[in-house]
């Protein structure tokens, strides 16, 4: 047990410089990368591994009789929590999430430190001690807290009822509500009905199936399937619309939304925001091809009533491409995404 | 003996009036039914000789019907259809019906409680459990009774709100469900009748086959109760998801598709498991309450055992309760994908954020509450140097449940963020994850308990070895499926995603089962470390109890506001519009304080009901005393 606790307490040890050292520049800040597509499980798993360094560093130090006061292992550790989530995670989160994160890590913490009396106890001793002040130190540090306290709260009111020239907050609805049904072309198509005309088999019937083999591997690799080459001469029905929708794309989108598809086109840092990455698994990953016709066609000025701020510079396609053109290239930015369009069966 | 036989007698007379009461509506109800409400389409034809026979086509069933009633008015916003005081009438109206939904909740949720304590008396071999459980199912009930008439008045007032304020509207609504507007009012008669002889006979049907009949009793008042809730649930299902009419709201003479809407029964099954975690909130926060006021060990003890048991039957209903939250908005998207849109992307993606939020409090004070419980029965310290793996664990899955999709931020964030999808989190705020992050919450939550059954026992079984490595393989497989799934969900079609949800709810449901079980099989005469000493808890822990109700009672007036905020500027969706000045949605920050007044005021008034409830109270029954969890000769040991 031991043994096991004191590699993993190297490990936190390890980890904890590592995150250190990337903070303050005296290792280069990607030594170890996150690996877009794999991000989401790795901080878990990396802060999996930092609890799992913590509690062995603790075993260590409570088996060798210099335990580490609870009070400031759970204030540390709450501390510890916001630097990584600060500083390790990139691109920044916005304030919002970090205070939600905060938050709960506080609970958390409070939670794990008062989870059984003895522990408990242990946690509120310092604070007891500074309340009774029972020695000169103790008191000294009651007087301290009682000039901070409330220079702290004022402080804080002030510069929360302070005016601010601060851009204002913004909760954009990134995807509103479609309507039932979108007129294109002098032609409606009810959106939770219509299907792509050009997603069909060989036999050229609508095949969700059949198209779903044939689109690229999801990831890093973004491989083509095999034998699904769109731009074989011999590639024919799907993988031939998927072609054709890519030369729209490319004469059409590709500025703003990028040769990967991924929003960082040629234009796209001249907008706030950037267009729209569909590389994302929370963008085109959760739509209908239906959803991606209507913003297509209509583009920001169509956005309704929901669509708040209305924060797009997409034009209204319709008037530039042909419905067919539309639906190509909605084709051509789910295979190349490697992502299926939301269906309801 | 004849004394008694007459006291049989009269008991089963009783409960045969009671079914007596139970059909009498639905017998009544009969002839309407079984005409489909054509009644008024024959007098029509009769008034109009051979006048043609007006059919139209049913929104939702996409059948033909006779029509047979007026189209839904269309409304202006003037004081004819929109009578108002100097005030917003859609925030009275809210407050009338949020307050009239806590109490119906609340007094349809407790008798299902008694029902199954009481069960648990008659049944029980032990002669002191036995009784304790009766003291308590009657504690329950005493409390509901208080409730029962301030449900009845705050029903009154709802429908003078909607009168003075609503009328063509009501009007509307009435009409439509004109064919069981008396069976419901019928119902409650029944329901009134039923409690009142549940209640004041408790004493008189205490023993033998006398027992039996009153708990008979509460299976028939549960079963008016929930006739009663599902009639209420039809009118806000044919609010959301019309069907009966035809595009013009003309009733089409079948009541049972006006009733039987989309959404209906998905809100049957989640209003059910609702109420009944709400109710065990509310009850364990009566205990609290009782628990932190408390003046002697027995009181302290009685008050502990009665907010673990309100507790447990709370949280046995909350864990399927996402389920069931699944299901019906499954339900939402396939009736209108726009609907869906709304609620979970787009306009109220918000305040499904903070229903994430509030649903992990409530599992994140289950857990800190068994954990609590841990220190009151010796033995049960084993567990708790692991609490810290539990805690990260809640806390893993707790923040990828809560994650925004749509985040706030300023542009400046959304500038540096590099645009609006964020490669971390834009994983975490889809469903994907967050069923992945709820699964490993509830199991981690399941895990707890069975930490919390067997904290003061070692298993005596030959096979107890084996066992544990066992029970510990299911959950680690467990947890690494649900997590590989949640994986999976990324790389597949979004019809298959979303079946997905069904092995994560399986592996989540199989540790509750199975581990349950075989727990149960394992400390069979298993040795005991020493007795639970009930009254010995923390007061943190009553507190998380506090904490559980409130996070229930706010999560249900979100959740109210957020299903009836999804029409929009609809009152019935599509079929007739809301033109009032206040057809516009509120502001988040309007709603969360318009929700918390609201649980404000249900805490201040049920406040009042346990004042009430206490001042009425007898002095504790001295077999009941006598039986305090706790301080019985033997050691109790049971939970």
């Amino acid at each position: 047990m031991k043994a096991l606790m004191s590699v993993v307490a190297l490990i936190g040890v390890l980890g904890l410089l590592m995150l250190i050292g990337m903070i303050f520049g005296v290792i280069p800040s990607n030594t170890i990368r996150l690996v877009e597509g794999y991000m989401p499980m790795q901080v878990l798993s990396e802060l999996a591994i930092f609890v799992a360094g913590f509690a062995g560093l603790s075993y260590l130090a409570n088996s060798m009789g210099v335990a580490f006061p609870r009070f400031w292992q759970g204030v540390l550790f709450w501390v510890f929590i916001q630097t990584y989530l600060k500083f390790r995670i990139y691109p920044p989160i916005p304030f919002s999430v970090r205070a939600m994160y905060g938050t709960v890590s506080f609970v958390a913490v409070f939670m794990w430190v008062s989870a059984n009396e003895e522990d408990w106890k242990k946690f509120r001793q310092p604070i007891l001690n500074v309340l009774d002040a029972n020695t000169g130190f103790h008191k000294a540090l009651r007087t301290m807290y009682l000039i901070l306290l409330p220079l702290l709260i004022g402080g804080f009111s002030f510069m929360t009822m302070k005016p601010s020239i601060d851009e204002p907050i913004e909760l954009r609805t990134v995807h509103p509500a479609p309507p039932a049904s979108t007129k294109v072309h002098g032609k409606t198509y009810t959106l939770q009905t219509s299907q792509n005309p050009y997603r069909v088999n060989l036999e050229g019937k609508y095949d969700q199936d059949y198209s779903n083999k044939l689109i690229v591997e999801q990831g890093m690799g973004r491989l083509m399937a095999p034998n699904a080459n769109p731009w074989d001469d011999k590639a024919e029905g799907y993988l031939k619309y998927v072609r054709e929708g890519g030369e729209i794309f490319f004469q059409n989108c590709h500025f703003c939304h990028g040769d990967n598809l991924n929003g960082r086109g040629l234009h796209a840092f001249a907008f706030n925001p950037i267009p729209a990455n569909f590389t994302d698994p929370g963008t085109i990953a959760q739509l209908q091809e239906t959803f991606i016709f209507w913003r297509v066609a209509k583009g920001g000025i169509g956005l309704p009533n929901e669509g708040f701020p209305w924060a797009s510079v997409m034009p209204p396609w319709e008037q530039h491409l042909t419905t067919d053109e539309i639906w190509k290239v909605i084709l051509f930015e789910y295979w190349h995404t490697g992502y299926y369009p939301r269906t309801w069966d | 003996m004849g004394s008694v036989t007459r006291t049989k007698l009269m008991s089963i007379m009783a409960l045969g009036a009671m079914i007596g009461l139970l059909l009498l509506p639905i017998l009544v109800a009969i002839p309407a039914l079984a005409s489909d409400g054509g009644a008024p389409a024959a007098d029509e034809k009769k008034e109009g000789g051979d006048a043609k026979v007006e059919k139209g086509k049913d929104v939702y069933y996409k059948t033909e019907g006779i029509v047979s009633g007026p189209p839904a008015p269309k409304t202006t916003d003037s004081e004819k259809d929109y009578p108002r005081y100097n005030f917003e009438s859609r925030v009275l109206l809210w407050f009338a019906n949020q307050q009239h939904l806590y109490y119906g909740s609340f007094v349809l949720a407790v008798p299902i409680f008694c029902m199954v304590i009481e069960f648990m008396g008659v049944v029980t071999k032990d002669k002191a459990m036995a009784k304790r459980y009766d003291q308590l199912a009657y504690d329950f009930i005493k409390i509901s009774l208080t409730a029962y008439s301030l449900t009845a008045i705050l029903g009154g007032i709802l429908i003078f709100t909607f009168l003075t304020l609503y009328p063509a509207f009501f009007q509307y609504l009435s009409g439509i469900f004109r064919p069981v507007m008396h069976i419901y009012a019928l119902m409650f008669v029944a329901e009134s009748g039923t409690l009142y002889i549940y209640y004041y006979g408790w004493d008189k049907m205490k023993e033998g086959f006398l027992k039996w009949i009153h708990l008979s009793m509460s299976v028939v008042l549960n079963v008016i109760g929930t006739i009663l809730m599902f009639l209420a649930n039809s009118w806000i299902g044919f609010m959301m998801s019309p069907a009966g009419v035809d595009e013009q709201g003309r009733y089409l003479g079948n009541i049972w598709h006006v009733i039987h809407t989309a959404l209906w029964n998905p809100l049957n099954l989640h209003r059910i498991l609702g109420n009944m975690a709400f109710g065990g909130g509310v009850v364990a926060a009566y205990a609290a309450y009782r628990f932190l006021s408390a003046k002697t060990d027995e009181e302290r003890a009685h008050y502990d055992w009665m907010g673990y048991i309100a507790m447990a039957l709370g949280v046995a209903f909350l864990i399927p309760l996402p389920f069931a939250g699944y299901w019906l908005m499954r339900e939402v998207y396939a009736y209108r994908q726009q609907m869906g849109i709304t609620l979970m992307g787009g306009l109220l993606a918000w305040l499904f954020i903070i229903q994430a939020t509030m649903i992990g409090i409530l599992f994140l004070s289950t857990n800190y509450y068994l954990w609590q419980a841990l220190g009151r029965m010796r033995g049960a310290e084993k567990y708790q140097r692991y609490i810290k793996y539990l805690v990260f664990l809640l806390t893993c899955g707790f923040l990828v449940f809560i994650t925004p999709h749509t985040i706030v931020m300023t542009p400046a964030e959304l500038k540096a963020m590099g645009g609006q999808q964020h490669p971390v989190l834009g994983n975490y705020g889809v469903m994907s994850a967050k069923n992945g992050g709820i699964n490993v919450i509830i199991t981690t939550t399941v895990l707890s308990f069975v930490w919390y059954m067997r904290g003061n026992k070692v298993s005596t079984v030959s096979w107890s070895k084996f066992g544990n490595i066992f029970m510990g393989c299911f959950f680690f497989f467990a947890y690494l499926n649900i997590i590989l799934l949640a994986i999976y969900g990324y790389y597949i079609p979004a019809n298959v995603r979303v079946g997905l949800s069904v092995p994560q709810v399986a592996t989540t449901l199989s540790c509750l089962f199975f581990m349950f079980a075989l727990n149960s099989v394992m400390m069979k005469g298993a040795k005991q470390m020493g007795p639970i000493e009930w009254g010995k808890i923390s007061a943190r822990s009553q507190y998380a109890l506090i904490m559980l109700a409130t996070a229930f009672t706010w999560m249900m007036g979100l959740m109210g506001y957020i299903r009836s905020s999804v029409r929009l500027f609809w009152h019935v969706n599509e079929i007739m519009r809301d033109n009032s000045p206040w057809a516009y949605t509120h502001t988040v920050g309007f709603a969360a304080n318009m929700i918390s007044a609201n649980v404000l005021f249900f805490w201040i008034s049920i406040m009042f009901v346990f004042w009430l409830g206490a001042l009425a109270a007898k002095k504790a029954p001295v077999e009941a005393k006598a039986a305090v969890p706790g301080r019985a000769a033997a050691p109790a040991v049971g939970h």
